[in-house]
């Protein structure tokens, strides 16, 4: 019984860390987000709430919580009340296979540092980034806005177009780990990180990631230039910050996917695990804001060439030849 | 099993923080109902014609598409797990298997159905 | 009546409700979010029988995949034109005959299958046992299955052309 409750404990203490650590991330990464664009751009980005802005995503929070929250005339008052939280749950679940450090012991107990080491894992990532496709789908049909309607259907084809190249591109990485279990992935990288031998892999999962998660250059479902802000345009107050939050949090998420499959996950010299799991996420985050940065929008036809033209035959090469060689 | 446990602790804490947040911003915010505010967005106008608009067929053959090959990859995950016990039947059988696919792709990229314009 | 016991009935019984009220749902995309609860439904009852990669592959392929197509469909045709009638008798005759059929097949099977009397053993299936099973044992059936993809592709390909024709406005 002793050992039962304290294991519960500790299963207790794990999530609470873990769920405050997504979203007080998520809200510091739309920080760090504004300020490293604005420096790109030779601006200032927030600089007003706190040093260095820092106060700003609590003031944003605040902000969000005490708007007026709107309801069209003709939406699904239903489904457009559920449609955000769906994208931020979601978000949020993908994290519970993902390690992010070594075991650890305690009072002679050992505490894996993951929330459910799945025989599934990878699996699990999977399924519930194809369910993510029913918030964006249905926040915007819910709407009763044409703009959200065609925001809403646009990211739901261009996320199940990316989804196909996101798991045919990670299909090398199981190959070589032997298992969907995150864990097990990370230890079959102990001598090596699998971005030296898959590169190919690694640069149409992040392609497919940044698609997934439709930030710019992939941003086409809220092009605010042709569709106002495309499925969310309607939205106000903290459901609209429930988008946003889910937009964050899938972006930690997709880093810390970059970070277990190809960047050898917690795994690092000198530092502890958690550490290096949490550099190698700001890394990632970075990269993606300087892309974000850099490229202009893909126009839709492209978009979906890149994907079903270019991705996914690369993908499946890239199982042929990874099993040709694993194998010969 | 019990490894799912805190899957599903997880996932009902999840959504009671969205939950929450929806009902703590439903008591905190203002209410305000007037018509014109309630109208869905049209830059200003208001809405003339209804938002269920008709779409390209297009999209609708993606989301077949994407059917297909996510069978496709559904058969390949487990594949890739015991990939190295299967050795070289289990690898052949595969490359049959992706082969004839590549044929589907191949031909409904031949017949331009993946061009978008 | 031991946990699991429960834990099937009680999802039975939700399966049911939520494919009657899909059934039932005037509301389309109404009807396509409880068939999606149905399919979960299914998942769960995959992991309660010891196969959470069937479980994982229900939820990709059926709730991720095949319900999106049925939501795009239904967000692409006009929702005012469908009208309030009963389709023409060809097309819920056979229908009824064929959920007959289904019935009493099901009936027959459920009755005569040996082992009927004892409910299925829990026996864990990991993704690596189960993935052995398919692959060394059912190889012919993969390649079948791909073949038939391969079908499903070119028929969809060509019923997407015809409507084409039909007039359509880019988005």
């Amino acid at each position: 019984m002793l050992t039962w409750s304290l294991g519960f404990l500790i299963l207790m203490v794990k999530l609470g860390a873990v769920l405050l650590f997504l979203l007080l991330a998520a809200a510091y990464l739309v920080w760090l987000e504004r300020k490293f664009l604005a420096r790109l751009q030779v601006r200032y980005g927030p600089n007003r709430a706190g040093k260095y802005g820092l106060l700003q995503p609590i003031a944003d929070m605040i902000k969000m919580l005490t708007k007026e929250d709107t309801i069209p005339e003709g939406a699904d008052r239903v489904i457009f009340l559920l449609a955000p939280a769906v994208v931020t749950v979601t978000a949020l679940l993908m994290f519970a296979v993902i390690p992010f450090g070594g075991d650890l012991s305690f009072l002679g107990k050992r505490i894996p540092m993951v929330i459910a080491d799945l025989n599934i894992g990878l699996l699990f990532v999977f399924a519930l980034s194809s369910l993510g496709v029913y918030g964006i789908a249905l926040g915007g049909w819910a709407s009763n806005s044409k703009y959200s309607l065609l925001g809403g259907i646009r990211g739901a084809a261009q996320m199940i177009s990316y989804e196909l190249s996101l798991g045919l591109s990670l299909v090398p990485v199981v190959m070589l780990a032997g298992s969907f279990s995150l864990v097990d992935i990370v230890r079959a990288q102990e001598a090596y990180p699998f971005i030296l031998v898959q590169p190919l892999a690694f640069v149409i999962f992040v392609i497919s990631a940044m698609a997934e998660s439709k930030r710019i250059p992939f941003d086409l479902p809220e092009a605010e230039n042709e569709l106002g802000a495309g499925y969310h345009t309607e939205y106000s107050g903290i459901r609209f910050g429930l988008f946003f939050l889910g937009e964050y949090v899938n972006m930690q998420v997709l880093g810390a996917l970059v970070a277990v499959l190809f960047l050898g996950g917690w795994s690092g010299p000198f530092l502890s695990g958690p550490a290096w799991f949490c550099i190698k996420i700001l890394v990632v985050a970075l990269v993606m804001i300087w892309i974000r940065g850099t490229l202009p929008r893909l126009r839709y036809d492209q978009l979906m060439a890149l994907g079903w033209k270019v991705l996914i035959p690369l993908a499946l090469v890239n199982i042929v030849v990874t099993g040709a060689v694993i194998l010969i | 099993m019990s490894e799912y446990v805190p899957v599903l602790i997880m996932l009902v804490l999840a959504a009671a923080t969205a939950v929450g947040m929806l009902v703590a911003t439903s008591k905190i915010g203002p209410r305000k109902v007037f018509a014109d505010k309630m109208e869905p967005f049209e830059c200003g106008e208001s809405p003339i014609v209804s938002p269920k608009l008709r779409f390209s067929v297009k999209f609708y053959l993606v989301a077949l598409f994407f059917v297909v090959f996510d069978m496709e990859a559904v058969f390949v995950y487990p594949w890739a797990v015991l990939f190295r016990d299967l050795g070289m039947f289990g690898f052949v059988e595969m490359m049959i298997f992706l082969a004839i696919l590549a044929v589907g792709l191949l031909y409904v990229w031949r017949r331009g159905a993946l061009e978008w314009d | 009546m031991t946990l699991y016991t429960c834990l099937f009935y009680v999802l039975a019984v939700a399966i049911v409700t939520t494919t009657g009220i899909a059934i039932t749902q005037r509301n389309l995309v109404h009807a396509v979010i409880y068939l999606v609860f149905s399919f979960f439904g299914s998942a769960l009852l995959f992991y309660l029988l010891g196969a959470p990669l069937l479980a994982a592959l229900e939820v990709i392929v059926y709730a991720g995949a095949i319900m999106v197509l049925f939501l795009f469909i239904i967000m692409m045709v006009k929702m005012e034109s469908i009208e309030e009638r009963m389709p023409p008798l060809g097309q819920w005759l056979p229908a009824v005959l064929c959920g007959i059929l289904y019935l009493a097949l099901g009936a027959v099977v459920v009755y005569t299958a040996p082992g009927s009397e004892f409910p299925l053993q829990t026996a864990m299936a990991t993704p690596v046992e189960l993935g052995k099973y398919l692959f060394q044992r059912h190889w012919l059936s993969i390649e079948i299955v791909s073949l038939l993809l391969l079908v499903a592709i070119i028929g969809a390909l060509h019923l997407g052309k015809r409507k084409e024709t039909g007039g359509t406005e880019e988005p």
